[in-house]
């Protein structure tokens, strides 16, 4: 798995990103599900709960698909890196709206951007040479 | 050219291209135009260097980076000398001022590569450590996320959730009562 890129960023943003959604409820308390504004976790990064949520089921995927093979954690990270890299341009436009139930900040967006890349890059550049499904 | 490299001329690219396509709303038609095509370019030729095993016509890729620059110094020049703001208020200085910076990065490793190249330093790159190719990627893309996305939030296309304070050169006549 340590040889993969794919699998290995899949299995560390995976985890990364459930950790992230478990602490990300330590900030949210008394915060409405779909809240346009949130609580911060680590004094950065804005969140309501349906965005730790979405972390989680983020988190999960991109574990599975690393610890499974290098095919899944292929689709799964180029999958994940452009769903990111979409939400990373809508954040720029719902920041401050009603539609912001995600309680995006621009850090968030930085972040959404930069994972969009890094998932993109390993999940299209990465592994070209693994054929099989098992690695 | 090692694959780190690569990607983060990739980033960079798509960086660049991002920028430009978002000033599009923001532009009279003829520099809508000329930003949609130079913006897509950017974003193929950014998404076929992270894909792809090797640079496509790098030496037209370094015209590509260096050019919008010059373009962008001239607007800025006349602007300065007519003390006519409406010539550079649609291309705004921030998100421009970010994609020449991300140009230029771009600029100086092709020149590199090409300067190589010539030498006839036909060395294949080592390819690094899955681990080592990861951290590499992240840095570059937390770096040029973290240039990219506040020059996005200054375009106008960026502001669009926000209550208009005015409108630039460009009057499309598509807005109604807004």
């Amino acid at each position: 798995m340590t040889k993969s890129p794919n699998r290995l960023l899949g299995v560390v943003f995976g985890a990364v990103y459930l950790l992230v959604g478990v602490l990300g409820f330590f900030f949210t308390n008394g915060v409405g599900l779909f809240a346009t504004e949130g609580g911060l976790l680590l004094g950065i990064f804005e969140v309501n709960p349906f965005h730790n949520v979405a972390h989680l089921l983020i988190g999960a995927a991109l574990l599975f698909a690393g610890l499974a093979n290098v095919k899944a954690a292929r689709t799964t990270n180029t999958i994940i890196g452009a769903a990111y890299l979409l939400l990373g341009v809508l954040g720029l436009f719902i920041l401050d709206s009603a539609l912001n139930i995600l309680a995006l900040n621009g850090a968030d967006n930085v972040l959404h951007f930069a994972s969009a890349a890094v998932l993109l890059a390993v999940g299209l550049g990465a592994d070209k040479s693994a054929r099989t499904a098992t690695v | 050219m090692s694959q780190i490299t690569r990607t983060w001329l990739a980033f960079a690219a798509v960086g660049t291209a991002l920028i430009h396509l978002a000033l599009v709303v923001s532009s009279p038609l003829p520099v809508g135009i000329v930003l949609t095509l130079v913006g897509l370019t950017e974003l193929v030729w950014g998404v076929a260097a992270m894909a792809g095993t090797r640079l496509l016509a790098p030496r037209i890729a370094l015209a590509g980076a260096v050019v919008p620059i010059i373009l962008w110094s001239i607007v800025l020049l006349v602007a300065v000398e007519s003390s006519d703001s409406a010539v550079a208020e649609p291309l705004r200085f921030l998100p421009l001022a970010i994609a020449a910076l991300l140009e230029l990065f771009a600029a100086g490793v092709l020149a590199v590569h090409i300067r190589r190249e010539n030498s006839g330093e036909r060395a294949a790159p080592v390819a690094p450590s899955a681990g080592k190719y990861l951290l590499g990627l992240f840095v570059g893309a937390v770096v040029v996320a973290g240039l990219t996305t506040p020059a996005l939030a200054a375009t106008e296309a960026g502001q669009y959730a926000q209550p208009h304070g005015q409108h630039g050169v460009v009057d499309d006549g598509g807005h109604n009562g807004h």
